[in-house]
């Protein structure tokens, strides 16, 4: 997402660096060539938001027969008074409200630990990183027996600790905290190489530089690397954030949002009303509430990081 | 001597922490590689309490394989496959002919258009994937194998990528030519496809592993059991077969084994294409 004023702008400079390249403007190759990822994206990908929003306008009435009748406002004027909607944004806000920092904290501090050539630590980048290759469906299926009440392998190492069995995944206090362990497991190789490719372009006689002035790693970390991955931190944490307020794999194959709704996120809200309650238009509402919240805080990430700068 | 101690002493917590989150990320994974060799019992028996045999193939059996490919595993796995290559051939070809036009030709509104793609990188899948099941309802694509390719073939990061390969192409090049009388088409079939291998490479990775890990959009789009790709197939086996935990690990085995075998040998292709986004000017 940080790619897109940074795109602009090479975008801009690459048109200017070639003023002598191919002096005609070629309207209709142009176009041909960009039509069918043109088509694809218009047709997949925009189409579906416009019709989302569309749609949320409708209610299917059965009178005389089913059809489908322009009702304005009124399927987010129900959400607001919807005691299950409302508790699944208050359980994706907390849900992100601790799986963003978590993940963002852990994988930062990996990507700090392992940016090195020595040989052992390049030994641990690459075994920390084979989570990387596990989708998040395979990654709920393992832990989901792992976190097994009566004979998973979590349970049974923290017997080894003397501490009692836990309920995991079929406690309501729980739960949610292990759909943040799953998604974390997964997710943070994925951003810790991120850090990392961030962390290699900051020059190495900064640090020389600070280590003669005598400060330690502490200072350099808070001093020289946390201002220079400013950019790519921002990046992570929309980008963390997006994919976390959409997060649904877990939860569909482990929990289908219960025990007691306490794992019951909006994404999965809005499957269950359009797929297993079969009221599309309500769920509309709900994919429209998600795509609209999530614009604001990719909004408010950014004024964020200009006023900070 | 004492600072080389000092040293040390200073390296073993990070090293602690480096040893605890690869323990974190290996031993369910080892766990899961250990249990699908086993019988039945013995997965049960050594979690019950804790033995350490828990993370080893012993007694070493491969039933739970030759169950989960008796019940009809193997159609899911060609499935997914097929949905991986197709996407991968297709997506190479749209992506790349856009990102060539967006690269090194010159027309109105590029600009406005390429901002369309970007955008579509902003917006991830699964937002859009309960309003797309209406809209291949209406394309009729529903419960086919169209409706798991055709969305995943124009890739805006996959655009992105390519563009950036080809603004690194000597306009020279293309300019003689184009001065030969070489076509647009000739000129990226000939010249510039030839040139990108490491982009290739690095798309037809991300295009085969999308479609390899998707789950919320086949989820919804198939119905037919004999459709589905294997990370539904997987789900639905965990539901089904919840006793026999052998057979659901070898399932996970066989979804995990095959992304971790391409990613290792092409590694740095696979990161190149995640680091992209968040990174390159």
């Amino acid at each position: 997402m940080a790619g897109i004023p940074q795109g602009l702008a090479s975008n801009k400079k690459a048109g200017l660096a070639r003023p002598g390249f191919i002096k005609r403007r070629d309207y209709s190759s142009g176009y041909l060539f960009i039509l069918p990822a043109l088509t694809t994206l218009l047709v997949f990908r925009f189409y579906p938001i416009f019709f989302a929003i569309f749609k949320s306008l409708y209610q299917v009435s059965f009178v005389g027969g089913a059809r489908e009748v322009f009702v304005g406002l009124q399927n987010y004027a129900s959400l607001i008074r919807d005691g299950t909607f409302l508790n699944s944004l208050k359980v994706t806000l907390v849900l992100n409200a601790f799986i963003n920092p978590i993940q963002i904290a852990i994988s930062l501090l990996l990507a700090v630990l392992l940016n090195s050539n020595a040989l052992s630590i390049r030994i641990f980048r690459t075994l920390i990183m084979v989570p990387l290759g596990i989708s998040l469906a395979i990654a709920s299926v393992i832990w989901g027996f792992a976190l097994n009440p009566h004979s998973g392998l979590v349970n049974s190492i923290l017997g080894l600790l003397g501490i009692p069995p836990q309920p995991f995944l079929t406690s309501s206090t729980q739960a949610l905290w292990c759909v943040i362990l799953i998604a974390t497991w997964k997710g943070i190789a994925y951003w810790m190489i991120i850090f990392l490719a961030g962390l290699q372009e900051i020059p190495e006689h900064l640090y020389e530089a600070a280590l003669i002035d005598g400060a330690n790693s502490w200072q350099c970390f808070w001093k020289i690397t946390l201002p220079l991955l400013k950019r790519v931190l921002l990046f992570v944490t929309v980008a963390d954030t997006t994919a976390n307020f959409l997060l649904f794999v877990p939860i569909f194959t482990l929990t289908r949002g219960g025990p007691q709704m306490s794992t019951n996120v909006l994404m999965h809200e809005a499957y269950s009303r359009a797929f297993v309650y079969s009221d599309m238009n309500s769920a509309l509402a709900i994919v429209t509430v998600i795509l609209a919240i999530l614009l604001g805080i990719v909004g408010l990430q950014f004024k964020l990081i200009r006023t900070g700068e | 001597m004492t600072s080389q101690i000092r040293r040390i002493l200073r390296g073993i917590p990070v090293y602690l922490v480096l040893f605890l989150s690869t323990l974190f990320s290996l031993l369910p994974l080892l766990w899961a590689f250990s249990s699908s060799f086993k019988p039945l019992d013995s997965v049960m028996s050594d979690v019950t309490t804790f033995r350490l045999r828990a993370f080893l193939p012993v007694p070493f059996t491969l039933e739970a394989y030759s169950a989960l490919f008796k019940a009809g595993f193997g159609r899911s796995i060609l499935n997914t496959v097929v949905v991986g290559l197709s996407t991968m051939v297709l997506g190479i070809l749209v992506c790349s002919l856009a990102a060539f036009a967006f690269a090194k030709i010159n027309f109105p509104l590029k600009n406005v258009l390429f901002v369309l793609v970007l955008i579509s990188f902003m917006v991830p899948f699964e937002a859009i994937a309960i309003p797309l099941y209406l809209v291949a309802e209406r394309l009729r694509i529903l419960n086919t194998m169209y409706a798991l390719v055709l969305p995943g073939v124009a890739n805006g990061l996959v655009i992105f990528l390519f563009r950036q390969f080809f603004m690194g192409i000597p306009n020279e090049l293309l300019e003689a030519a184009f001065i030969d009388g070489a076509s647009w088409v000739k000129i990226y079939w000939k010249i510039v496809l030839p040139l990108s291998k490491p982009a290739l490479v690095s798309a037809g990775l991300f295009l085969f592993i999308f479609q390899w890990e998707s789950f919320m959009w086949p989820l919804i789009a198939i119905h037919e059991r004999k459709l589905r790709v294997i990370q539904v197939a997987l789900a639905y086996l965990r539901t089904q077969y919840l006793t026999f935990w052998n057979q659901v690990f070898a399932g996970v085995v066989i979804g995990a084994v095959v992304p971790l075998l391409l990613i290792f040998p092409l590694q740095s292709y696979y990161i190149r294409a995640i680091t992209l986004t968040g990174i390159k000017e």
